[in-house]
């Protein structure tokens, strides 16, 4: 594990606070971060959260689970602030790397609207913006089938937050659009163009209703892989195939809808969400899943139901099966199949032993269909289910 | 994993706080030229949880039972679950959590000083300068 990041971002952090210890100022600090050991039960295949380039297999790491963020916001005046936060995580290396999740001005242009201009975090789920903050979440990681199906987390862009009320119940609108450039485990960038995204959430007592749409233009030109694919299906005569696959401008989108309840001792939230595309590499896809929890004094125990299944062709059609091609129907046939079919029972507590922390056990049973699922490196052969177990700390200042 | 569980257990009780818990009736104050009159529970916890930015909320420290007191009362919150709904709040940059000040006499100046101002304080301490608008018995 590499602790430079973290000792760089601490280092930063104190010497930030030293120069704005003064109480008067308008400059705030505020941190997160989980510390976290995540083991499984297979040596055939690690469990990663989607992105991470490496997991865990039968042995006890921290690399899935943990990490830790820094936020700073200056604000200048009535109107005007700047927000930035530093993340350090494992996301597409294997090492713990330092990010700037977002960088943004902030105007307020009266009490109702908000407009944000830089990087700003982009809501693809219900808890896309807090979905690394472990403290603000009941589970120790949003459910992997679902929050794979997207892994864009910001936008270089503009944003305008409108929140209102009507009778008892708040809403709040955001309309963000930008462009962003995603690094994949898979060795290549996938940028993201015209990204447009539609986020609306009701508030009313125990109850939250959220509904969100993304859209936006893929293109990917640096995979090999893909590459080679594209340009040998042209090559030899089948030019659908190689366009059904082609990554070029592609229009993709992604559709949810969300349920929170918190209601006496009750916790209950639940998502569920539609990928489309216009490439087969991109499968369309349905994921969901719901959680239940009791509260019981400072124990919140829970239970969650997660699903990922494909909605388009996992082949491609008219490939040759068999002869010499059959490398490329097979390649072919490869990405139209990468998307992870499983579902997930989970079980896991809460328990906000401290003020500002709380400690996780979440014991995940995992079961992929048709593949190696979420898992990744997997082994020839492999097949669940697999059990995953995680206990976090997690924290916040 | 033993060691590390060993760790873990070591962190949780180092952490680990009791608080205690006391009982006084609070009530919520605004700004004197505030022209609301009354507010119920549910209304002036909006801008406790950051539901709402029409007013400006301050807080008591995170260690004073009266704020503990407070949002059990106009919430049906813990301190746990406020911080955590705050913190989703403060972590998407969608809004800083209330001021905190040091007593009641802290609290009313500061209400005392802001239009849009509002906080919450014993019922004893409540004088002329500013309003109540909400009794928590």
């Amino acid at each position: 594990m590499k602790l430079t990041p973290f000792i760089a971002l601490l280092a930063m952090t104190s010497a930030v606070s030293a120069a704005w210890a003064d109480d008067t100022s308008n400059v705030t600090i505020s941190g997160f971060g989980t510390a976290a050991l995540t083991r499984g039960n297979s040596s055939d295949a690690e469990f990663a959260r989607p992105n991470q380039l490496a997991g865990v297999t039968s042995s006890a790491k921290t690399g899935v689970d943990s990490n830790f963020g820094i936020q700073v916001t200056a604000k200048m005046n009535d109107w005007l602030s700047f927000t930035g936060q530093g993340l350090v995580r494992k996301n597409v290396t294997d090492n713990f790397g330092a990010e700037l999740a977002w960088a943004f001005a902030k105007a307020k242009v009266n009490d109702n609207l908000n407009l944000r201009l830089g990087r700003v975090g982009l809501p693809v789920y219900m808890i896309s913006d807090y979905r690394n903050v472990g403290y603000a979440n009941t589970m120790i990681r949003p459910p992997v089938e679902m929050y794979t199906q997207v892994t864009l987390e910001s936008l270089d862009g503009i944003d305008a937050l409108y929140q209102t009320n009507f009778g008892d119940t708040a809403v709040t609108a955001q309309v963000t659009y930008g462009v962003t450039d995603a690094d994949n485990r898979g060795g290549f960038t996938a940028k993201f163009k015209n990204v447009s995204s539609v986020n609306i959430v009701a508030e009313n007592g125990p109850f939250t209703f959220r509904f969100g749409r993304v859209d936006a233009k893929v293109t990917v030109d640096n995979s090999t892989n893909l590459n080679t694919l594209v340009s040998g299906l042209n090559k030899f005569g089948f030019a659908t195939a190689a366009n059904a696959i082609a990554v070029n401008d592609t229009k993709a989108s992604f559709t949810s809808v969300g349920l929170g309840v918190d209601w006496k001792n009750f916790v209950v939230q639940a998502e569920y969400g539609k990928r489309s595309s216009a490439s087969l590499s991109i499968a369309d896809t349905t994921s969901w899943y719901t959680m239940f929890g009791y509260r019981t004094g400072s124990f919140l125990p829970y239970f969650v139901h997660a699903s990922a299944t494909q909605d388009s062709p996992r082949t491609v059609a008219g490939l040759p099966t068999s002869g010499p091609l059959l490398p490329y129907t097979l390649g072919a046939n490869g990405l139209a199949s990468a998307s992870p079919i499983q579902t997930s029972n989970s079980i896991g507590v809460r328990w906000d032993f401290h003020k500002s922390a709380a400690l996780k056990l979440q014991l995940d049973r995992m079961s992929p269909d048709n593949g190696p699922g979420v898992f990744i490196n997997a082994k020839p052969g492999f097949k669940g289910p697999v059990t995953v177990f995680a206990a976090a700390v997690d924290f916040v200042f | 994993m033993n060691k590390h569980l060993t760790q873990l257990l070591i962190a949780i009780a180092v952490m680990s706080a009791t608080s205690v818990a006391c009982a006084a009736e609070l009530v919520v104050v605004v700004n004197p030229s505030n022209p609301a009159t009354a507010m119920t529970a549910a209304q002036a916890s909006q801008f406790f949880l950051g539901k709402s930015a029409m007013f400006t909320p301050v807080d008591l420290p995170e260690n004073s039972p009266i704020r503990a007191e407070f949002y059990k009362k106009v919430a049906d919150k813990d301190m746990s679950e406020v911080k955590t709904i705050w913190s989703k709040l403060v972590f998407t940059g969608k809004g800083t959590a209330p001021k905190e000040m040091h007593n009641n006499a802290e609290v009313k100046k500061a209400v005392a000083a802001n239009p849009t101002g509002i906080g919450y304080i014993e019922r004893s301490a409540v004088d002329s300068t500013v309003k109540v608008v909400t009794v928590l018995p």
